[in-house]
């Protein structure tokens, strides 16, 4: 189910959606939750494991140490409003930011994200 | 014919009206007080596509929205209706239905947290006299700046950390008191925290009540999302009740 009803709040620091939008959402749900029996077979489901990469995978470095040094250098503590650090911000795709600290996660899941139309994703198991 | 299984219900439940994964009707496999919410699969030439991921999750809120649902992890299958019975509903009876039990009238939510950078940032800058000093020297510096800098970001990385971690424990403190069971996910880098959520259904506002405060009082630092009612994927967890008294 596609369709999402998101809505925001009279705060608008709470977003609301009944149902994961995002296939990566989906993924989250479903994937690695729910009853684990004994007695049964897993489909292996080539290809899902490339959405699920952890973004453990991009550690602290002297890069992000830098990306964090930009950050702060670019904030201008003389106002409220900066376009400083939009560029941060995964070109302002989403609203909230992941600025520096961008997980893969979320890349791969939105590239992977193309909605249901996926006959040249198809994956085949066994 | 494979048979895929969506979930656990109770004996009589109504099937939902959506198509399962490789687009096969959704039926009811009954043994007597539970049910498997099983479609058909051709196990020689079963392909999974994204939208089987989706019609999974699908079957489960459809059924979960007119009962009590225990999901299965999506590519449960069993090599037949009657394996459904005679291996998972026959043996794990008393089990599955203390689940059932367990899960009636609860929701789960899947509640994300994450920092608005930028205010974030500005709390940093103005928490810590290292760094708003280094800020200063290496704003306008030149490339002769470059340990300043790396010194700088890691104070500000090792900063938003310790926030990270504080706000996190903050968002769990005041969920506390209304939440019945929390299952944290590993958050990934760059985000606060990432949970499911366990709550009797009519808590549901209460939950958003207190986030929606806790995002007030942190000036815009916080932004949550929060995704629901969903069934309870989580928190489909079979206790060997045998063993459980034993223990």
């Amino acid at each position: 189910m596609a369709a999402v009803a998101t809505r925001g709040t009279s705060s608008n620091y709470l977003q609301r959606a009944p149902s994961p939008s995002g296939l990566a959402e989906v993924v989250d749900v479903i994937l690695d939750k729910g009853l684990v029996l004994d007695a049964y077979v897993r489909v292996s489901v080539i290809g899902i494991e490339v959405l699920t990469i952890d973004a453990r995978i991009v550690i602290a470095s002297v890069d992000t140490y830098l990306r964090f040094a930009e950050a702060v250098n670019r904030l201008d503590l003389t106002q409220t409003e900066t376009a400083g650090l939009a560029e941060l911000r995964d070109g302002g795709k989403k609203q909230e930011a992941k600025g520096a600290a961008e997980g893969v996660k979320e890349k791969v899941g939105r590239e992977h994200d193309s909605d249901d139309d996926d006959d040249d994703e198809e994956r085949s198991s066994r | 014919m494979t048979a895929y299984v969506y979930g656990v219900v109770a004996a009589g439940a109504d099937v939902p009206g959506v198509t399962g994964v490789g687009s096969a009707e959704v039926r009811l496999v009954a043994h007597d007080a539970l049910a498997g919410l099983v479609s058909s699969v051709d196990a020689d030439g079963l392909r999974v596509r994204r939208r089987d991921l989706r019609a999974h999750l699908t079957v489960l809120e459809r059924a979960f929205a007119r009962t009590t649902v225990a999901p299965c992890r999506f590519g449960t299958v069993f090599e037949d209706d009657e394996a459904v019975r005679q291996e998972l509903l026959a043996p794990r009876a008393s089990e599955l239905a203390a689940l059932l039990v367990r899960l009636e009238g609860r929701v789960q939510l899947a509640l994300s947290v994450d920092h608005d950078e930028e205010t974030l940032l500005r709390g940093v800058v103005a928490g810590d006299g290292e760094i708003a000093h280094l800020r200063e020297a290496t704003r306008d510096a030149g490339a002769d700046a470059h340990a300043a800098r790396v010194r700088l970001g890691e104070l500000v990385a090792s900063a938003v950390e310790a926030r990270r971690r504080s706000d996190a424990e903050q968002v769990l403190a005041a969920l506390a008191p209304v939440v019945e069971t929390v299952d944290a996910d590993e958050t990934p880098w760059g985000h606060v925290l990432k949970a499911s959520l366990l709550v009797p259904a009519d808590v549901v506002p209460e939950v958003e009540r207190r986030l929606e405060q806790l995002g007030a009082e942190a000036g815009g630092r916080l932004r949550f999302e929060l995704v629901g009612p969903l069934p309870p994927t989580a928190f489909a967890e079979l206790v060997d009740e045998e063993a459980a008294a034993w223990a």
